[in-house]
């Protein structure tokens, strides 16, 4: 093949794209739609559920306060710290739950996988940015807040090519 | 010659001082020349020729090997991965191969076609994004839009599967740690194949092109005794005409069971380096198809380990194809929930060794073309 024919069938492969619709997501506006509410483990069957490894979900009413999670992340990230909460639930003697430290989490989901009281998921939410480090440690109170996500696009294959819709 | 040493000066006893020539100059590509990554190469220019090249790797040594002695077979999954962070479940497999062996445990067959997927789609991933910088090293700037475009979709699969975008940490000693959600086949199966059709058109803007073709062919030839001598592994050492591909040479999990074929080129110049990547990535979407027909529709995922598992008096070896070349562990157990000694054999180290011969008589300028070919990752090479 000659070099000018080379070049035009580059410059060709291009120019069909002017047809092809744009494959960017454009993020703040669309957001990606994900599987199910976020990654959970079932520790019966000892199998995680597939989903997204976002923010925690602390449910209360089933944490017994056993430390686990914390002794889990100890060999990775040290972002689990026991801290004491209200007298409140009956199965947590000690009362103390885990509080999250996202300036140093992972996102492993290893301290989800420990938990043998379907008490820590994780959930959809990825949008933790914050303006101070305090901002990015959460507390019991905070992890127990389900998170409302915005969830509209997904790849979508046609004959103009592929783009998120 | 200019007089290096001022004849009145009085030198401190003992000082060495080296009687440069005026016609060779030495500069430092790097370490914060984005086109050299996290490492420097020393180059020693006489006009706009190379008469001699020293790689310097060692700027993003983080001790993994050492932080692996102090943490159990489970936590150390997710650190191990951080060398390729693209590239994660392969750098991630021989490590998971050698826990198993030495807690003796048996992996589910679906679990080992899952592993099989995820692994050649990190692969894909990995490929593009080698693929996109290579062709910005080169000011192809399509090259490098195209790539980080189309690697989204294999990254979406990704995300579905494992739950994360990189850093996946989803292998683990037993199988994997969940099973792929529902519909998952039909999903992966449609922009496997879409992705394929694209990656197909590169052939026109880049590998056909003939701008490319001037820069990269006759660059750097490796030669096939060369490539063997020097102990290169993976792509650099296949673009030298030597069929050599651990999948079929020494087949682990259920390669033996797919049909894998190696690409092999002669030539061994930047062309064929740069080439063989990508003949790979239209060999993994094969793989990926078969495995999404062969894999078991039902079954367990994940056999049940001890929360933490001791490995045997023994030491162990595996290795595997990654996305560079063979990627391998070593591990010596000591009846500890620690392993003793950890050892990561890494191919973008190897492959680095071929950096000063490749580089010699070559122009200045087609320093990144050589280089980048090299399929090294300098993170992966410093561990």
């Amino acid at each position: 093949m000659g070099t000018a024919t080379g070049i035009i069938k580059a410059l060709n492969s291009g120019i069909k794209h002017l047809a092809v619709k744009r494959f960017t997501l454009r993020y703040p506006e669309q957001k990606l739609k994900f599987v199910g509410d976020g990654y959970q483990f079932d520790p019966a069957s000892g199998v995680a559920i597939a989903g997204l490894k976002g923010r925690h979900m602390l449910f209360h009413d089933h944490c017994t306060g056993c430390q686990l999670c914390a002794i889990a992340c100890e060999g990775v990230a040290e972002a689990i710290a026991m801290v004491k909460v209200p007298n409140t639930w009956d199965q947590n003697k000690k009362s103390i739950m885990p509080q999250i430290d996202y300036g140093k989490c992972v996102f492993c989901g290893l301290c989800v996988d420990a938990c043998p009281f379907y008490a820590l998921y994780m959930s959809n939410d990825y949008e933790l940015s914050s303006f101070t480090k305090e901002g990015l440690i959460y507390t019991p109170a905070q992890l127990q807040v389900k998170p409302q996500v915005q969830q509209d696009s997904e790849i979508i294959i046609d004959k103009r090519g592929a783009r998120h819709g | 010659m200019a007089e290096q040493v001022i004849p009145t000066k009085k030198m401190p006893p003992g000082l060495q001082v080296e009687n440069v020539d005026d016609r060779i100059m030495t500069l430092n590509v790097g370490p914060q020349h984005p086109g050299s990554g996290h490492m420097r190469i020393i180059v020693k220019i006489d006009g706009d020729y190379i008469v001699d090249a020293d790689p310097d790797p060692g700027y993003v040594h983080r001790g993994e090997e050492k932080m692996a002695e102090s943490r159990n077979y489970i936590t150390n999954i997710p650190h191990l991965e951080r060398p390729v962070i693209h590239d994660s479940c392969n750098i991630l497999y021989p490590y998971i191969l050698g826990v198993e062996d030495l807690v003796g445990i048996e992996v589910p067959e679906r679990a080992k076609y899952v592993r099989v997927i995820a692994a050649e789609l990190n692969r894909c991933i990995y490929i593009q994004y080698w693929l996109a910088i290579y062709g910005i090293f080169l000011g192809h700037s399509t090259m490098f839009m195209w790539p980080t475009g189309d690697r989204e979709l294999l990254i979406d699969l990704m995300e579905k599967i494992t739950g994360a975008r990189v850093t996946h940490a989803y292998f683990i000693p037993g199988g994997v740690r969940n099973d792929v959600p529902a519909n998952f086949e039909d999903v992966c199966l449609r922009q496997v194949n879409y992705f394929e059709k694209r990656i197909k058109e590169y052939a026109d803007i880049f590998y056909d092109n003939p701008i490319l073709k001037a820069r990269t062919e006759d660059t750097g030839v490796l030669s096939r005794e060369d490539a063997i001598r020097l102990g290169t592994t993976g792509s650099v050492l296949r673009a030298s005409g030597v069929d050599y591909d651990l999948r079929i040479k020494e087949p682990y999990d259920v390669y033996d069971e797919l049909d894998v074929h190696t690409n092999v080129l002669k030539e061994g110049d930047s062309y064929a380096r740069s080439k063989i990547p990508w003949l790979d990535m239209l060999e993994s979407c094969n793989i990926i198809r078969q495995a999404l027909e062969k894999m078991p529709k039902s079954g367990s995922i994940r056999k049940k380990l001890k929360p933490n598992p001791k490995g045997r008096n023994d030491e162990v070896y595996h290795r595997v194809e990654s996305g560079r070349g063979s990627a391998g562990c070593h591990i010596i157990s000591r009846e500890k929930p620690e392993p003793y000694r950890l050892k990561l054999s890494v191919s973008s180290f190897r492959n680095l060794i071929a950096l000063p011969y490749l580089l010699k008589g070559e122009k200045l300028g087609n320093m990144p073309a050589v280089y980048w070919s090299l399929n090294y990752w300098p993170v992966e090479a410093d561990r």
